[in-house]
C-alpha cells in the first residue's frame, strides 16, 4: 500500500510528465521563450559589440542584462502554465483529480526545468558574444540556479494567482513587480560578484531565503486561489 | 458496497447582480436518479458545480454521505464523477494518454482507463483534439468513471451522442445505479430514463 507522501508525489510527477508531454508536442513555450531569448541575445550583443572587454561595462552592466534577458524570456512562457489549463477549461478535471499542493509542484518542478533548460542555452551563448570572462564560474552557476529557481518559481506563482482572473496579462505585470524585483536585484549581485571573482556575500542566503519564501507561499497561497 | 446519499437545501448563487440559481433543495440515495430540469438559464450547471465543489454556494447547504460518513469539501470533489459539455481534456495528448495522466494522478491502475475507453468505444490512441463533439462526450464518460465514484453528476449527459453512444451510456449509468451508487442529471428537455427516479424542477 504506497504511503500518502509517495501517492503525492507520484501525484506531482504525472502534473510534471504531462505539462513537459504537452508542451513537447506543442512547442508553445519552448518557441516563445527560446525565440524571445535568442532575439534579444542578438539585439544586445549587436548593439554593444563585444562588451565585456570593457571592465567597468563587464562589472555592471552586462549582468543585469543578462537577468533582463532571462525575465523576459520566462515571461513569455512560464505564465501559460495556469493560464493554459483554464482557458481550455483542462482545469475542471484539474480541480476534481488532484489535490492543490500536487498540482503546483509539479507546475513549478516543469518552470523551473523549462527555465534551467534555456539559461543552459543562453548563458554560455551570452558569455560568448560579449567576451565576457567570469572569474567564479562555480559562483556563476550557483546565481543561476539559485536565480532561475526563484524567477520560476515566482513566475509560477504569480500566473497561478492571475490565472483566476479576467485581465490576466495585466495582473501578471503589475504582480510581477513587486514579486520578482528584490529576486532580480540579488541575482544580478551575485552574478556580479561571480564576475568580478568576489566572495558571494549577503547575496546568497538571501537569494536562497527568496527561493524558499516563494515555494512556500505558493504552497500556502495556491490552495486557496485554485479552489472556490 | 457502501451507502451514499447527496442532499442540498436552499442552494443558491448569484453571479454579480444576475441571480444564476434560485434556492434550490433535493435529496437522492443509494440506487436513485435525480433529473434536474428547467429552461435555459435556470441554473441546472450551477447546481451541478455547486454540489461537485467546483463553484462556491452564496447560501445552503450540502451534505454528501458515504458509509455514514460526510465528506468534506476536498473529498467530495475527489468522490464524484462530473459529465459536463465545457469538461476538456488535453489535446496534445490521444484520449488513452488523457485517461492515463488523470488515473496516475489520482494513485488508481492505468489499465483502468483502456478498459473504459474499449467500453464506451472509444479508439485510445486518437488525439483528444482531434475527437469528434460525439467522441468527447464518450470520453468524458469514461472520465467520469475512471475511480469509480458513488456520486454521478451529470449535465446533459447524452448530448452530441449517437444512437450506439448514448445506448452505451445508458447502460453504463443503470450499472452504476444498480450497483447502489446515486446520480443527478441535467437536462433542459425532458428524458425517458428508468428505475428509481425523482424529479426537481428549478425555476427562472
Amino acid at each position: 500500500m504506497p504511503s500518502p507522501a509517495s501517492n503525492w508525489l507520484a501525484s506531482a510527477r504525472a502534473v510534471f510528465t504531462k505539462d513537459w508531454r504537452c508542451e513537447l508536442r506543442s512547442r508553445y513555450a519552448l518557441n516563445a521563450i527560446g525565440l524571445f531569448a535568442v532575439t534579444t541575445l542578438v539585439v544586445t550583443s549587436a548593439a554593444l559589440g563585444p562588451a565585456g572587454t570593457n571592465s567597468s561595462l563587464a562589472i555592471n552592466v552586462l549582468p543585469a542584462m543578462l537577468w533582463l534577458i532571462l525575465l523576459f524570456a520566462a515571461a513569455a512562457g512560464l505564465p501559460r502554465s495556469f493560464v493554459h489549463e483554464e482557458e481550455s477549461h483542462t482545469a475542471i478535471a484539474l480541480r476534481l483529480a488532484a489535490p492543490p499542493s500536487t498540482l503546483f509542484v509539479g507546475k513549478l518542478a516543469f518552470g523551473v526545468s523549462l527555465l534551467l533548460g534555456i539559461e543552459a542555452l543562453v548563458a554560455p551563448l551570452y558569455l560568448g558574444v560579449m567576451s565576457l570572462e567570469v572569474a567564479s564560474p562555480g559562483l556563476l552557476v550557483i546565481a543561476l540556479v539559485a536565480g532561475g529557481y526563484g524567477l520560476a518559481a515566482g513566475s509560477v506563482l504569480i500566473a497561478a494567482l492571475a490565472s483566476q482572473a479576467r485581465g490576466r496579462s495585466t495582473l501578471f505585470s503589475v504582480l510581477a513587480f513587486p514579486v520578482l524585483m528584490p529576486l532580480l536585484l540579488l541575482a544580478i549581485e551575485l552574478t556580479r560578484n561571480a564576475v568580478a571573482g568576489d566572495a558571494a556575500g549577503p547575496a546568497l542566503p538571501q537569494l536562497l531565503l527568496y527561493d524558499a519564501s516563494v515555494t512556500i507561499a505558493g504552497l500556502m497561497l495556491f490552495p486557496a486561489v485554485w479552489n472556490p | 458496497m457502501s451507502s451514499v446519499s447527496l442532499s442540498f437545501e436552499g442552494v443558491r448563487r448569484r453571479f454579480g447582480r444576475v441571480r444564476a440559481l434560485a434556492p434550490a433543495s433535493g435529496r437522492v440515495s443509494a440506487g436513485e436518479l435525480l433529473v434536474v430540469t428547467g429552461a435555459n438559464g435556470s441554473g441546472k450547471s450551477t447546481l451541478l458545480r455547486c454540489l461537485a465543489g467546483l463553484l462556491a454556494p452564496d447560501a445552503g447547504q450540502i451534505e454528501h454521505l458515504e458509509a455514514g460518513t460526510a465528506l468534506s469539501l476536498p473529498e467530495r470533489r475527489a468522490r464524484i464523477g462530473f459529465v459536463a459539455p465545457d469538461l476538456a481534456f488535453y489535446d496534445e495528448l490521444s484520449a488513452g494518454e488523457n485517461l492515463e495522466f488523470f488515473a496516475r494522478l489520482r494513485g488508481l491502475p492505468v489499465a483502468r482507463g483502456a478498459k473504459l475507453l474499449e467500453r464506451v468505444g472509444l479508439p485510445a490512441d486518437r488525439a483528444a483534439g482531434a475527437l469528434s463533439s460525439g467522441m468527447r462526450q464518450r470520453l468524458r464518460w469514461a472520465w467520469a468513471l475512471l475511480d469509480q465514484p458513488r456520486a454521478l453528476l451529470l449535465d446533459e449527459p447524452f448530448q452530441n451522442l449517437d444512437v450506439e453512444g448514448e445506448n452505451t451510456v445508458r447502460a453504463l449509468l443503470g450499472e452504476h445505479l444498480e450497483s447502489g451508487g446515486l446520480a443527478i442529471l441535467a437536462s433542459p428537455i425532458t428524458l425517458e430514463v428508468s428505475g428509481a427516479v425523482s424529479r426537481l424542477e428549478l425555476a427562472r
